[in-house]
């Protein structure tokens, strides 16, 4: 948990955070400010969110990544400049992310996840995860986990996207909006009329593992129940987990008919499996998923940053515990699996 | 190259890109965003309009600007920055109003697609005609604090920007503000047309003394109010304040008895005003509350400390000279602005907002709050323009693939709906409003006015602060005849006539044009012996906006960016009529060069 530390804030700091402090507050914005990120994984998507992270005002972010820059990177990754592919990403990220806020500490990593110790990851406040393998992933989060620290992940493929949050148990303010008959004054010229009044109230949310939500059990009557009115994103999103896991690497432009074809078959053999509706989820979901489309990643980007000024902040609910953006719709929603 | 790797998109799109050109209106928050998003997908040829210059309160969220850059044009460094995402795209920077000359029909008509990201009401109008007038998809933005919204605005096929007239901005009654305020926002207000009053562009409207003619308090001012007042300061309330306060060469302390102790007591011996209300206590230089008192425990900024009446009176003396000093260093004539980043205009107006609050029992705010209020500043963070740019960019997509018919409106909310769902989309488009004063194809409007008091002046303002026109001309209906000129001084000297004298009557209808909007709307003049001013009627029965009023809050620039909400209602605000020139094929004529109508330049009386 972060401690809300009693050190005022100076001038500029102040000055440069005027409009958010406006929005959430002078105590979120010190939560911020002692608030610890690793980012995992400089894909554009990792770009976005660690921009919007780093742009709030937290302590420190860590980049972490062992993979280099390449071309199809550019298409969404604004941190590396196009002089640097070859180079290992999260360095290549560097210059540009602390110039996006001198404030914040930023730190890399280029060790990959794998060859790192347990004691590495929780030596933050909250864990920010993206183009892993679902393995990797449970491994991350239980460690957070076991440490009380929040976890969160996600991924963009073309442009869909996903997250997924584990905040454990996570307690928080919200305010609530009040509408109250007031009398305006002594007189009766003026009308007595609504006023607003916010309340603020402390609330609590217990959040599950990953493993639980990828293994949501669809044979259940209460999920059964979602297939009528749902939205297949979490099955595209299953499927292009497995893609990954299955192969070793995400779908590649280069191979967009091989692919598409691979997709489609494995989301046959995912309906036949848990036995969903034929048509359930469309081809055109799984068409537009090759590299990273830099309006998805800014969007589920953006997503994940608010996400995690939220859990750093303890301001406001955040969302329990997957959110899916579908591109053919345009809709972003959110659901609650695995509980 | 552009659109850079094939693969990413079907090969439909990757074409429609490489051979599109947008435009985008802003490089603000959302500006930012969607030009980086724009870039690094290969749009090829990028034009950017912004006439702001960076300052420290963007950096939160401009993320193309960094320290450095404070001072510059938003335009020029929001393109060298995204230029360092991808060289290989073409990018036209522009620091100047997309309201002006240089940006017309033509120049709209270049585009594919024209993304609006802007602040303000008044730009986003304009840039609706402009879209409308040269048949290009607008993709329109904005965000407030969580909250956002992607709207997009074609010709025919969907509802226009001006559609639906939206929520007027809140005005307050002028005898409100000057003798009965009674809330913080009537005091921030008076101290804003103070500031104007001493320092700024006078505007009669903005009156800070006592309102005499307050129809609640007539007849009831007492005479020893009055006489008392006259040997205290004179004829005062025959000088402007400015006059006054500059004979005293703005003494704080004269300044100070005549605002918060002779003017409270002349408002006290309007005696009406408090037979209900709690009176004001008038308030004495030499004897304010909070003298001598140490400074309260604070945390928090600074400027969220409520400041004591005493303080107020010390920050008021400081910033008034201030200010004077400031004003002195102009040229004659020339005015101070108010501007809510300047230090001792911010400061004046706290001090001062805060004195009267005081006087009236209203609770004192914080700088930081009246800040707020004074500057009508709307929350603004990076992660939902991010989102609103994102979904943006990717509405552009849709457009270019051909799929305009599903590229539907999209709300952020701010919290989840009932159906868990972050960002709604709109099920369908929403077709035009026929009734629409600006892309309906005949646009009508009647002005409800008494013909024996409207001034031609009045005239301009109502088509200006009532239609949102910029320059507009207008023509007596089947005379051809002129009445208003766009052109200068070439029918100033009818401005105080009424439309009487110039022979409009009842029923007569004018064709009102604005050439730089290429928009013209028929409006029909409507007698009415009671109306004061004039308004604006629409068949569409919803409100227009009126003449100005007290205005609540207009910073320098205005709101951050402008409300979004589910759909615009009809109690919200903001209207104007427009036509757009068509032919009979439906396509935007273009009007000949601005230089008609020079030869009838005296014939504009007696008509009708």
């Amino acid at each position: 948990m972060v401690e809300n530390n009693e050190i005022e804030l100076s001038e500029a700091e102040a000055e440069q955070y005027d409009r958010q402090i406006r929005l959430w507050g002078l105590d979120s914005q010190k939560r911020l400010r002692a608030s610890k990120v690793l980012i995992i994984g400089l894909s554009g998507l990792g770009a976005e969110t660690a921009k919007n992270i780093i742009l709030s005002g937290v302590k420190s972010v860590c980049l972490q990544d062992n993979e280099v820059l390449k071309e199809i990177d550019l298409y969404s990754q604004f941190l590396a400049p196009p002089d640097k592919i070859g180079e290992n990403r999260a360095e290549a990220s560097l210059v540009r992310a602390k110039a996006l806020n001198p404030m914040v500490d930023i730190t890399t990593e280029t060790k990959a996840v794998d060859s790192l110790p347990d004691s590495f990851f929780t030596t933050f406040d909250i864990v920010c995860a993206t183009g892993l393998k679902q393995e990797q992933l449970e491994r991350i989060n239980n460690i957070c986990r076991d440490k009380n620290k929040k976890f969160l992940c996600g991924d963009v493929w073309g442009m869909f996207g996903y997250m997924f949050a584990d905040l454990v148990d996570h307690q928080y303010s919200e305010e609530i909006v009040q509408h109250r008959a007031v009398k305006r004054g002594p007189d009766d010229t003026e009308k007595s009329g609504a006023a607003t009044v916010s309340i603020t109230v402390k609330r609590r949310a217990i959040y599950v593992p990953l493993q639980n939500a990828l293994s949501a059990d669809w044979s259940k009557p209460e999920l059964r129940s979602r297939l009528r009115r749902g939205d297949p994103s979490y099955f595209v999103m299953k499927i292009l987990l497995r893609f990954r896991d299955e192969y070793n690497r995400n779908p590649d432009p280069a191979k967009r008919k091989a692919d598409t074809e691979i997709l489609l078959r494995m989301r046959d053999e995912l309906v036949k499996e848990l036995s969903l509706p034929v048509g359930f989820i469309s081809d055109a979901l799984l068409t537009d998923v090759f590299g990273i489309v830099s309006g998805a990643a800014a969007v589920v980007g953006g997503v994940i940053g608010q996400e995690v000024v939220k859990a750093m902040s303890q301001r406001e609910p955040p969302h329990n515990n997957m959110f899916f953006f579908n591109p053919v719709k345009c809709v972003g929603f959110v659901e609650l699996y695995g509980q | 190259m552009v659109a850079r790797i094939a693969g990413v998109f079907d090969e439909k799109l990757t074409e429609a890109i490489a051979n599109s050109k947008i435009l985008v209106v802003g490089a603000g928050g959302i500006g930012c965003e969607i030009l980086k998003n724009l870039v690094l997908t290969g749009f090829p040829q990028i034009e950017i309009i912004d006439l702001d210059t960076i300052d420290v309160s963007n950096l939160n969220r401009q993320f193309l600007f960094h320290k450095e850059h404070v001072g510059k044009s938003k335009a020029q460094v929001a393109k060298d920055s995204a230029l360092s995402f991808n060289p290989n795209v073409n990018i036209v920077a522009h620091h100047d109003s997309v309201i002006s000359n240089d940006y017309g029909v033509s120049y709209f008509k270049q585009f594919n697609i024209v993304m609006n990201a802007l602040d303000n009401r008044v730009a986003r109008n304009h840039v609706n005609r402009m879209c409308l007038a040269a048949n290009v998809p607008l993709i329109e933005t904005g965000t407030a604090g969580y909250a956002g919204q992607v709207e997009l605005i074609k010709k025919g096929l969907t509802q226009c920007y001006e559609c639906q007239p939206k929520a007027p901005q809140k005005t307050f009654p002028g005898c409100t503000i000057r003798n009965t305020p009674s809330e913080p926002i009537h005091c921030i207000v008076w101290a804003k047309h103070l500031f104007n009053q001493l320092f700024g562009e006078e505007d009669p409207d903005q009156d800070v003394s006592p309102d005499t003619e307050d129809p609640e308090a007539a007849g009831t001012a007492g005479k020893t109010a009055l006489s008392s007042q006259q040997t205290e300061s004179g004829n005062i309330e025959r000088k402007s304040t400015r006059t006054w306060a500059a004979e005293t060469n703005y003494n704080p302390e004269k300044l100070f008895t005549k605002l918060f102790g002779d003017d409270i007591k002349y408002l006290l011996s309007m005696e009406n005003l408090w037979k209900k209300r709690r009176p004001p206590t008038p308030l004495s230089w030499d004897n304010l509350p909070g003298k001598g008192d140490a400074p309260k425990q604070h945390s928090g900024l600074p400027d969220q400390r409520v400041w004591s009446v005493n303080e107020c009176a010390e920050v008021f003396a400081a910033s008034c000279q201030a200010l004077q000093t400031e004003l002195k260093g102009r040229p004659e004539g020339d005015h101070l602005v108010w501007d809510k980043d300047d230090k001792s205009a911010m400061d004046f107006v706290t001090a001062c907002a805060n004195i009267r609050a005081y006087i009236f029992s209203i609770p004192l705010k914080s700088r930081f709050e009246v800040k707020s209020m004074a500057g009508n500043i709307i929350p603004a963070i990076a992660t939902a323009n991010a989102i609103v740019a994102g979904l943006a960019v990717l509405r552009a997509q849709g457009i270019l693939k051909g799929e305009i018919e599903s590229c539907t409106s999209v709300y952020l909310r701010p919290k989840v709906n009932h159906r868990g769902q972050l960002f709604v989309p709109e099920r369908t488009l929403t077709a035009p409003n026929p009734k629409c004063y600006v892309c309906a194809p005949k646009p009508e409007v009647a002005l409800v006015c008494n013909l024996k008091h409207l001034t031609l002046k009045d005239l301009t303002a109502a088509f200006k602060d009532g239609l949102n026109m910029q320059a507009p001309d207008a023509t007596v209906e089947g005379k051809g005849l002129v009445v208003l000129s766009s052109e200068p001084g070439e029918t100033d000297h009818n401005n105080q006539k009424t439309l009487e004298e110039i022979g409009l009557n009842d029923g007569c209808a004018l064709l009102v044009d604005d050439f730089l909007q290429n928009y013209e709307v028929r409006v029909r003049l409507q007698q009415e012996d009671e109306e004061n001013s004039w308004r604006l009627v629409t068949d569409t029965d919803a409100p227009m906006p009126g003449p100005k009023e007290e205005e609540p809050a207009n910073g320098s620039n205005g709101a951050e960016e402008p409300k979004p909400g589910p759909s615009r209602t009809h109690h919200d605000s903001d209207s104007d009529m427009e036509i757009i020139d068509e032919d009979d094929n439906g396509e935007p004529m273009e009007k000949p060069p601005k230089r008609r109508r020079k030869e009838v330049s005296d014939e504009i009386v007696e008509i009708c």
